[in-house]
Parts: structure tokens; sequence; C-alpha cells
């Protein structure tokens, strides 16, 4: 709590904690860790890491999943009708969480290739060199391999609206094999 | 290396049940887009501009920061709509309805005088906006298009789904549409380049196009159009006057943003070869030593990544006399440049042929060039009766007011 307290956050919670939203948003973080892990560290296949996520790209997350544009249904269903200021504060909670993604095997061609890849596509321009992800950007480094494969292959799909469509603009064209590799790249990143 | 990809993908397959898409997925992708980044820019670390998804109380809204010319003020008129962009009103002004992008609604707004309030007609659409004509109000999003009718009081129940007829290509990127309806009775709707450069996969993009209202008669009336944010008719010759973003990293100097007009149906605007006034592209036009023949070249450019967005002709009293007939033009500013532009409204002084056109700052103070920090992105220009300006900001989902007082 002292380290949530901490630094430029601390007038924002400040005033949720006074609007009476702070008590809902630890009953909320307790749904979320459900899923995503108390430390907002997945063990779930499918289910993404949320910790050292960047705040505005939780935020936005979270309010598309309410809108129902984006999202699994039990996400789109715990959302329902939470209101803007809970969601900041979750996005908060969760982009402060510290970075301890767990390591996996790295296969050293497939990490190589995904490298390689990365550097091509120029994925570091807008997730920086370290892909550790700012602004609306997500965090890519750490994040789990299949989920990560799997959302470059629904941008390309046109199955994930909302937003700006520049990212699906970037994965134009590229195959499905290319997403496995950079996926595996992105995981083992720390 | 192959293999291990292959058997990776089979692993996850089937170990994820989560993930169903593969069988969705088509065997030969297309070509490689186009991303046009050249060396030089290879480590650049310029990006979109973060959007605001959550509401914006009016408080939190820095107004006084407005610039404007003397006698001129802003207020701020409606809040609370998330993302707001293009405008479209009822005839006596007491329903406006305003789309957005990522948060996929259409606000409509009630004008009751001295205050408004709002509600959300339409919900989980991809990226929509909004036209009223003759009593309906016609919804596009990138993959739908739907009509309310009778909506002059207000739009209630079930749409009718008029998607079909419209045949609207696939690809999202730059497929937001501003929709007007014109003189004619027709719907104008325009297909973005869906890349930064590319040739179009397919002859449906970079274009305008208009239907008859029931999505029947389409006619491509103009072509080599990157990304047009907004058009408007021209309040003395009637064509139609329209604003076109340049393409991405060919560095902070351009190509900069248009301001076209179409003087007869059919013309070419030069996408992807002939970028603002004859910059031949160096990605796909190289060696092409007729990229710009034929093609019809910006009334005025209007400056590097700057985002130009909605046009509004003016033709109220209440501004002074030289407003008479000026184009108010928004810009909702760079992300693809070091230094920051645009974030303003601007004015452009013109003859009715286009020749002569003059840039000049009507609303700044959005952004502050001494750190680059900005608050606001104005987007779309709508007038009301009594000749006032409305101003929408897509940043902080409100719309604020230019009134003038002598």
């Amino acid at each position: 709590m002292v380290q949530l307290l901490a630094g430029r956050w601390a007038a924002l919670l400040t005033a949720l904690f006074l609007s009476g939203a702070f008590a809902q948003v630890e009953e909320r973080v307790k749904a979320c860790a459900v899923c995503h892990g108390a430390d907002g560290i997945s063990t779930l296949a499918g289910i993404p890491s949320l910790a050292a996520q960047p705040r505005i790209f939780l935020e936005n997350y979270l309010v598309m999943t309410r809108e129902g544009i984006r999202g699994a249904e039990v996400m789109q269903g715990l959302l329902k009708g939470v209101p803007d200021k809970e969601i900041v504060a979750l996005a908060l909670h969760f982009s402060k969480l510290p970075e301890k993604f767990p390591q996996g095997k790295t296969d050293p061609a497939l990490f190589k290739r995904g490298k390689q890849l990365a550097a091509n596509n120029r994925c570091g321009s807008c997730h920086l060199p370290d892909f550790r992800g700012r602004e609306q950007m997500p965090r890519l480094a750490g994040q789990r391999e299949e989920f990560l494969a799997e959302v470059m292959l629904a941008y390309r799909q046109n199955r994930r609206p909302g937003g700006d469509t520049i990212m699906a603009a970037s994965l134009y064209g590229i195959p499905e094999a290319d997403f496995k590799a950079l996926a595996h790249y992105f995981s083992r990143l720390k | 290396m192959k293999k291990s990809a292959f058997t990776l993908a089979a692993a996850s397959t089937l170990a994820f049940a989560i993930q169903v898409a593969y069988a969705q997925d088509k065997p030969k992708p297309p070509p490689a887009w186009h991303q046009g980044k050249p060396p030089a820019l290879a480590d650049s670390k310029l990006a979109p501009v973060a959007g605001k998804m959550t509401e914006t109380a009016a408080a939190d809204i820095p107004i006084s920061k407005l610039k404007l010319p003397k006698g001129f003020k802003a207020e701020i008129w409606a809040t609370g709509m998330v993302g707001a962009r293009a405008m479209t009103m009822n005839e006596d002004q007491t329903k406006m309805w305003v789309g957005t992008r990522g948060m996929g609604r259409i606000y409509e707004v009630s004008n009751e005088g001295d205050k408004r309030t709002h509600k959300v007609l339409a919900e989980k659409l991809t990226q929509p906006t909004s036209v009223y004509a003759n009593g309906a109000l016609y919804v596009f999003a990138i993959d739908k298009v739907l009509r309310y009718d009778n909506a002059a009081k207000g739009a209630a129940g079930e749409p009718v789904d008029m998607t079909k007829a419209f045949n609207l290509p696939p690809e999202q990127h730059h497929n937001w549409r501003y929709v007007r309806v014109g003189a004619d009775k027709k719907l104008y709707v325009p297909f973005g380049a869906p890349c930064n450069i590319c040739e179009p996969p397919s002859k449906e993009y970079a274009q305008i196009r208009r239907y008859n209202m029931d999505g029947s008669g389409m006619e491509v009336i103009a072509t080599g159009v990157r990304n047009t944010q907004g058009f408007d008719w021209h309040p003395k010759t009637g064509e139609l006057w329209f604003t076109d973003h340049g393409r991405d990293w060919m560095g902070d100097k351009g190509p900069e943003d248009e301001l076209n007009r179409l003087s007869k149906p059919g013309q070419n605007f030069g996408y992807p070869y002939c970028h603002a006034k004859g910059i031949v592209d160096p990605d796909v036009a190289k060696g092409k030593k007729d990229a710009c023949k034929d093609v019809t070249l910006p009334v005025t450019t209007m400056g590097p990544h700057a985002a130009v967005m909605g046009i509004h002709f003016y033709t109220g009293t209440m501004f002074p006399k030289e407003y008479q007939g000026v184009a108010f033009i928004a810009r909702k500013g760079s992300w693809n440049r070091s230094k920051k532009f645009g974030y303003d409204v601007v004015t452009v002084k013109a003859g009715p042929d286009g020749k002569g056109a003059k840039i000049t700052p009507f609303a700044t103070g959005f952004m502050d060039p001494k750190d680059d920090s900005f608050w606001g992105r104005p987007a779309y220009i709508a007038q009301m009766k009594d000749g006032s300006l409305l101003i929408s900001d897509e940043q902080l989902g409100a719309i604020y007011r230019i009134t003038y007082q002598k």
C-alpha cells in the first residue's frame, strides 16, 4: 500500500478512497486475480499477464471490454457497468505490479527468428526496443507466448476491433508461423 | 526451423482451446505490407498519440488556455462523450448525434437551450459515425450501415440494417468514414487506403464514393485519396472540398496534408504515387516518370503530419464579414514528427476556384510548443443557427462553442 500511494498517483488514489471506490476496487482486484494471478502474472493458458502493463493500455482495454467491444465474455460480464473511476484505479493497480515473469524453456532457433522478425517489422518503434510498451501500446516482454500469438492473429483477421486500426495494418500479410516466432521471442524477454 | 514452428503450432492448437481462430486463417497470405519506413528512421520511436477512453468532467478541461482572435470567446458546450468526433444535427438543432472510434458508440445529445444532456444511442459498433438527413439517422461503422427512421425528435427503436447495399470492403485501417449528404440527396462516403503507403489490395480503397440514399447507384467520384477525414461543399460553387492526410515515415517535413477541391467527378488526387504539391513517392513510385501526371493537386497543403480533419465553410452572420465563405479546418495534430504540429483550428481563405489560399490560425492553445505537450485534439466543426461554431475535441470527449461579440 505504501508503495502504491507513493509518487504522483497519491492524489488520485486519495480521491478514489474518499469517493468510496477504493473498497470496491479491492474486491474487483480479487476477481481479476482468479484468472490473471494475484501478482498479475498469469499461469493459465490463453490468459494474459497484467503486471507492469502500461496504465493507459490497461485502462483502454478495460473500457473496451466493458463496452463489449473486446475481451472474453467472462470479462465483459465482470466489467459490466463498472464506472470509469474504478477502471482507472484497476489499471493503475496492475500497471504498478512488479515484472516477475516466469522464464519458460527457450528454443534458440525460434527465438533468433523472432528477434529478426521483430527488427524487420519494427515492432520496437511503438512497443520500445526492450518491448516494455508505453501509453496505449502494451508490454510484450514476458507476456504469455500462446496469448501473444493469438492476439497477433486476431488483429490480422480483423477480430480485434476498437482503438486504432494501425496494429491490424502493421500485421497485414505476415504469415501465422511468423507470429509464433515473434510470440516466442517476446515471451522470453524480461 | 520450419519443423519446430510447425510442432509449436500443433501443440498450441491442441493445448489451448481458447485459440479458436486457426481454422479461419487463410493459408495464402497477401504480400508483405509496405510500411514505408526507411532505414534512416528504423530506430525512430514515433508512435500514435494515446487517446483517452474515460470521461472528462468540464472542471478538468483547461478551456481558458484556448487562444482566439479578438472578440471571439470559447465555452464548454457539452462534455462526457468519450472520443467525440463528427457531429450531425436535426433541423431545429435540438438533437445532435456524435460518433466515435474505439468507444464504438453513437451519442445522442439533447440541446436544451442552456444545457446539454446525452445518452448512448448505439454501441458495440466498429468505429461508427452518423449523418442525419430528412428525418432519418444513418449510422456508418467500418463494417455496417444502419438507418434509424423517424429520428427528427430523437432516434429510437431498432435500426434498419442496410449494410448489404453498400458493399463495404474488409480492411479496417483508415476506414473510419466521414459521411455527409449532398444537395443532390446522395450519401458521400470515403474509403481510405488501408495502409501507410501501398498499392491498395483492391480497387475498393483510396477513393470517395457517392450512393443513392438506399445504397444503390454507387459512383466513384474521386480516386487517389489516401485518407480524407472531412469534406464540405463550397457555398458559392457547390463543389466538394475535402481534407486528406499525407503519408507517414518520410520525415518531419511531410509530405504535407492536403486541402483538395473536386471540380469534376472522377478526378485523381495522386495516392499512392504523388503526394502534396507533386512529391513523387520514394517507395511505390520509384522510377515512375509520370507519377504526378493527370493528378489534381491540392488547393493548398495543410502542414506536415497535421492530421487535417473536419472542414466547414462559414455561412453564419455572427462572425465578422471577413469570415463569410471562409473554410474552418480542424487539425487534430501530428504523431509522426519529432515536434508536434497542428492541434488547432485554422481558417483557409481562397478564391472559389481554390486560388490564392491563405491559412490563418484561428483556435490555438490546445498544444504547448514549449514542452510539446497537449490537452485537446480538435476534430470537427459544426455551425449553429445563431452563427456560433461548435468544435468537437476527440481527446477529452467534449464540444466547445465559439461565439463572437464586437
